[in-house]
């Protein structure tokens, strides 16, 4: 059983097809690219998959059970977690906060305790709190932790709400262009911290990205998307050398 | 006629609150569903109506009454998002405004079956007081005013700002669509808000009770001056809107006293028209523009 099963998935705006029957698996312990030209369905397909878009053909089945007439925050609760190309996070919260947001279907307590804070909700929240603060120093960024998060550089914000995701121990994290506007050393960093996620913590990552050296370093398998259909799949040397993926993306 | 100011200043600062409460309760649901609920007015009054029938047909004490009536007015508005704003959050804004209106108008309508078009007289659960003090009178009235909002305040300040439900809260007053992708079940949680908004504003619709004579048209006296706060204040903004009921309440006494008494009734439009023209975003807002 795939940890993620999309079959025959279709999105549709009106009379315009986005995402047309688009069929692939993702397995824990690897990195999925998909890449693409503009309009060409990538962050359709990510909004149906994280429950934003309905679909209007296909299923998607997560952890073996269909999860595409889930809401968005149902999805979420069951472990999808995704990252925003900007915008995502609580710019009037810290950046400890916002993780702390991101956490709270993970940390138990009733809803007595989440409005009064009963000594269960204080201890599930400082747990909650500790993890947060190491996860920022593993990223990198343990300084940033009380600062707003509208006040964080684009870099630092992109690091922070992938720490909210990463948060909750997520088994499939969604990643919406995540090294855009990074400078080389922090898409470097992140780069390795992707890949030590994915084969340390044994989740699945699906990435759309427009930088290409960063996708074929950092991805196991590369998608190409074209007209809301995929026209390619497999090793990132291999789908680089598709002749339909050089005509319709690469433009070779 | 300079000695009368302290003694405009307090009991402006006293009815100021009332405003306030009712802008605060306001901003509340227009941070949730960043609509201007111009039903509001309608359901603030309907929490004294609430007390007045609790109190006389049921003839239950004030405490309980008022109880039941806060309660009452939390599950309408938890009700009322759920049934009727929330199917179409996604619409053109107009409609959302058109449906709070028609909520509003269909609420003032079903305390016209009870009461007709006559004024009632919510029942008083203490007898009137005066205190004098530094020259100035505050009634028990005022002084019940104050107690109650600014204790509102304090706790919903450290609701907001302490615990992990304000957390959520301000998350998801944020970016509603950030929040949903992070778990928080949005809908349910403006349930919560709209149930919250429409308590406070009855809380505030109970206390006017004391100082009013109910009549079903009430509402759009009481929704003028929430909605004169939150323009002066700024929209959305929490704070913004506890100033701004105080300003026109202090307003509404001086230029009232002063001026002519007319004042009393056109200050909040004319703060409207005022703050649109000259500072759209008020005092404390961050947006000139305004979803309605």
């Amino acid at each position: 059983m795939a940890l993620l099963e999309i079959t025959g998935a279709s999105v549709q705006f009106g009379g315009l097809t986005a995402v047309n029957e688009v069929s692939f698996q993702a397995e824990p312990g690897e990195v999925r690219a998909l890449i693409g030209p503009n309009g060409a369905g990538k962050t359709s397909l990510f909004k149906a998959i994280a429950g934003e878009e309905p679909l209007s053909a296909g299923t998607i089945r997560f952890q073996g059970a269909p999860i595409h007439d889930l809401t968005p925050h149902e999805i979420s609760a069951r472990g999808v977690r995704r990252t925003f190309q900007n915008g995502g996070l609580f710019g009037e919260l810290t950046a400890l906060e916002n993780i702390l947001a991101g956490l709270h279907t993970r940390i138990p307590s009733s809803f007595g305790g989440l409005l009064l804070g009963t000594r269960a909700a204080k201890t599930a929240e400082k747990n909650g709190t500790r993890k947060a603060r190491a996860l920022l120093e593993m990223m990198g960024i343990p300084h940033v932790a009380d600062q707003w998060a509208r006040d964080l550089s684009g870099g630092q914000q992109r690091m922070v709400e992938i720490v909210r995701a990463l948060a909750t121990d997520p088994p499939l994290l969604l990643l919406d262009e995540p090294a855009v506007g990074l400078a080389p050393p922090a898409r470097a960093e992140l780069m390795k911290i992707i890949r030590r996620l994915v084969e340390e913590e044994n989740i699945a990552v699906i990435l759309i990205e427009h930088a290409i050296e960063f996708v074929m370093t950092v991805c196991d398998t590369l998608m190409v998307l074209n007209n809301g259909e995929l026209i390619a799949e497999g090793p990132p040397e291999e789908v680089r050398r598709n002749r339909e993926v050089l005509e319709a993306y690469l433009g070779r | 006629m300079l000695s009368l100011l302290p003694q405009l200043l307090v009991s402006g600062i006293a009815i100021g609150m009332l405003y306030a409460l009712i802008a605060l309760s306001m901003t509340i649901l227009y941070r949730a569903t960043t609509v201007v609920n111009f039903g509001h007015g309608d359901l603030v009054m309907a929490g004294a109506y609430m007390v007045l029938i609790f109190m006389v047909n049921v003839t239950l004490p004030f405490l309980p009454a008022l109880l039941l009536s806060l309660a009452a007015l939390f599950g309408f508005g938890y009700l009322l998002h759920r049934a009727f704003i929330w199917p179409i959050i996604n619409g053109p804004h107009l409609g959302l405004a058109m449906m709070a209106i028609a909520i509003g108008y269909a609420v003032r309508g079903l305390v016209r079956l009870e009461y007709g078009s006559e004024m009632a007289k919510m029942p008083r659960p203490f007898e009137e007081q005066f205190f004098f003090a530094f020259n100035t009178v505050m009634t028990l009235d005022e002084i019940t005013f104050c107690v109650v909002v600014v204790v509102m305040l304090v706790v919903s300040y450290l609701v907001f700002s302490r615990t992990r439900f304000g957390r959520i809260v301000q998350a998801m007053f944020q970016t509603q669509r950030g929040a949903s992708l992070v778990g928080i079940n949005v809908r349910l949680f403006n349930n919560l808000i709209w149930g919250v908004g429409c308590a406070l504003g009855a809380l505030g619709g109970v206390m006017l009770g004391l100082i009013l004579v109910l009549d079903p048209d009430a509402g759009v006296w009481t929704l003028l001056r929430g909605f004169a706060a939150m323009t002066l204040g700024g929209f959305g903004s929490l704070h913004g809107a506890v100033i701004g009921g105080l300003i026109i309440g202090v307003l509404e006494k001086v230029l009232g006293t002063y001026v002519s008494t007319a004042f009393i009734d056109i200050t909040c439009y004319l703060v409207i028209i005022v703050v649109l023209l000259v500072r759209p975003r008020g005092l404390f807002g961050q947006h000139a523009t305004l979803r309605i």
